[in-house]
């Protein structure tokens, strides 16, 4: 009763112990995680370095460069007139904002003044999006010095110390600063990223699931050549339990990966919360009986290690470019009809419910169904067809 | 102890359409070395693999421990174990490791499966051996181990198909030894080998098969009787003598 499950232990262990199968299952996967994260896991959506010369250095113009420097995500840089003629030049950085003399000073007196951005061609996408904020802060200091400006001009002819009207009108502003009469909200639903984490993520997994298509193929074949299976026949194994035992077997190899990618995803992006997880590795079990049956059909169908290889590699292929794994399929046309003869269709869809945590496994039955079929349609023609040796049983 | 342990019965078997086997009948006797010998392609391994329980004759039958392969084939696969031609083996586990898991599959429990792995690779020569893997064993290492994985049922007949082949002169001694004295614990062997020197050494009869047909069977004497004194005729010659010098493959 238990000899199918020793086998597939063997099997693991097998498998644990190669390390070119490991490093290709487990590397892999931690690898695409990786790229995954640098995508998805980020903090921050900008960083940048913003260049200056600062040829005033009165008050108005350090108040700039530190409210720039305040920013998540932004560098601040100082250069001589000379040096940033210099870097441009080479192409060190692309646009460098130039604060002229008596920036503080104009501004203090509520005249006109200017800030010069130097830049090489458009100055680039960083350069754009730094200046732009550049501008906002001058704007708002400009709108400040205004109101200053306005208020001494008002009350000038009365007998109010300027100090106390100074001190009157940056209260103001600093009331307004923190109750602004417009306030700007940002609402997260869910965003760009979350959405596509969601749906390449179940790609991701179905694809890695697939690999041990190739895997359990060519270990079958492997064995029929080097002669234990047929050998474990000579044991008191029975047929239909050494073939019970390469099933688990293949469901063991296929879900080691799987495990891997989807803890990481997990518990680094914190794609789920714990019934997310438990459901999405409960249906990965499903997907990975399917594979399991396939590689085992593959694998029996096959005369040799090349012809086993070959067709698994056309079988996975076929599967993720067809099933919609990186990109969205539709619902007509030659693609979308292609798609319904993949697993990867049916698995996606059922996974990205599950992982976004939108649905849970008992909305999936479809899907499910569709995918055991395959499993257990997959298992009748392998065991029919299976053998353990040249012409044997 | 005496009597048969195996009776093969008209055994014949085809491949696509090619007669590789054709009406083979002899027995062995318990606590016997029975060489099967012939060349390349004779169709030795094909009867071991219908005696082993592998392979479906298309006609014929043998018994072994009086239980039919065809219809007992449960109860006489409790009686045999094989050494097969080829290194049937996990090179990635260790050598014990192997062994239990064959034990297991040989209806052992797990305690007893691991004091029987250990016998048998002390009965090898490989107890300081055991946790190595076997990927890094040398050849005769490997065919050692090949034949202590056969014995892990204790069966009552054991097949060996060419269990020397590449094997360096001490291994090749180690394994007559331990195929003697498991003999002369009662086990019965079939033997098969393309070295005739070991057949005249080990085996207490001898077949010799060529084209699927037994073309002689007796002990080596009586083989050798028939071109002359057995003291001056080899087994080889014999050989020679009953399948031509014509090359075969």
């Amino acid at each position: 009763m238990f000899r199918p499950l020793h086998i597939a232990l063997l099997e693991t262990k097998r498998f644990l112990l190669d390390r070119g199968d490991l490093a290709f299952s487990l590397a892999l996967p931690v690898v695409l995680f990786a790229l995954m994260y640098g995508t998805f896991g980020g903090g921050e959506s900008f960083n940048g370095t913003a260049h200056f010369v600062d040829l005033d250095g009165g008050p108005a113009a350090k108040l700039l460069v530190e409210s720039l420097s305040d920013i998540d995500g932004i560098d601040v840089e100082m250069h001589s007139l000379e040096d940033a003629d210099q870097g441009l030049d080479r192409s060190s950085f692309l646009s460098v904002a130039v604060i002229p003399e008596g920036f503080s000073e104009a501004l203090d007196d509520g005249e006109q003044t200017s800030l010069t951005f130097r830049q090489r061609g458009s100055g680039g996408n960083e350069s754009q999006i730094i200046n732009g904020i550049i501008r906002a802060i001058t704007q708002e200091m400009a709108g400040e010095a205004q109101v200053y400006s306005v208020v001494r001009e008002v009350i000038g002819e009365s007998s109010l110390p300027a100090s106390q009207v100074n001190q009157a009108v940056f209260t103001s502003l600093a009331e307004a600063h923190q109750s602004p009469s417009v306030v700007v909200r940002s609402i997260d639903v869910g965003g760009a990223s979350a959405e596509v984490l969601h749906r390449l993520l179940p790609g991701i997994l179905v694809m890695f699931l697939l690999f041990a298509v190739s895997l359990g193929s060519q270990a079958l074949v492997e064995e029929r050549r080097i002669g234990t299976l047929e050998r474990l026949l000579t044991t008191r194994l029975s047929l239909n339990q050494l073939f019970a035992g390469r099933f688990l077997a293949g469901v063991s190899r296929a879900m080691v990966q799987a495990v891997v990618l989807l803890g990481l995803a997990f518990v680094v992006l914190q794609v789920g919360g714990a019934s997310v997880f438990v459901q999405t590795l409960i249906f990965c079990v499903l997907v990975a009986a399917a594979v399991s049956a396939v590689s085992l059909l593959i694998g029996t169908l096959a005369r040799s290690r090349d012809q086993a290889t070959w067709s698994a590699v056309f079988f996975t292929m076929f599967m993720t470019v067809f099933g919609g794994t990186f990109f969205e399929v539709g619902n007509t046309g030659a693609l979308a009809f292609l798609s319904k003869f993949t697993i990867n269709k049916y698995a996606i869809d059922a996974l990205e419910g599950l992982v976004s945590g939108a649905e849970g496994l008992s909305t999936q039955g479809p899907e499910a169904a569709i995918i055991a079929g395959v499993a257990v349609a997959s298992l009748l023609f392998a065991r029919l067809a299976f053998r353990t040796g040249v012409g044997g049983r | 102890m005496a009597g048969t342990i195996l009776e093969a019965k008209g055994l014949s078997k085809s491949f696509d359409g090619m007669l590789a086997v054709d009406d083979v009948s002899f027995t062995i006797q318990r606590q016997e070395i029975f060489g099967l010998l012939g060349p390349n392609g004779a169709g030795k391994t094909t009867t071991i693999r219908m005696l082993a329980t592998v392979l479906d004759a298309d006609g014929g039958d043998v018994e072994i421990g009086g239980h039919s392969a065809r219809r007992s084939s449960g109860q006489v696969r409790a009686l045999i174990g094989l050494c097969p031609q080829e290194l049937a083996l996990y090179e990635e586990l260790s050598a014990l490791d192997n062994l239990v898991f064959f034990g297991r599959m040989a209806g052992l429990g797990s305690q007893e499966a691991r004091v029987r792995a250990e016998e048998n690779l002390q009965l090898v020569g490989l107890q300081d051996r055991a946790k190595g893997a076997v990927a890094k064993f040398s050849g005769g290492m490997k065919r050692r181990v090949n034949l202590a994985i056969a014995l892990m049922g204790r069966p009552a007949l054991l097949f060996l198909d060419e269990p020397t082949v590449g094997i360096d002169p001490q291994s090749r001694n180690h394994i007559f030894e331990t195929i003697l004295r498991l003999r002369d614990e009662g086990m019965s062997v079939l033997y098969t080998t393309h070295y005739m020197e070991e057949a005249n050494r080990l085996c207490d009869r001898i077949a010799i098969i060529d084209n699927g047909r037994i073309i002689a069977i007796g002990t080596p004497v009586e083989l050798k009787t028939e071109l002359g004194d057995p003291a001056q005729v080899t087994l080889e010659e014999v050989f020679l003598h009953l399948t031509g010098r014509s090359l075969r493959d």
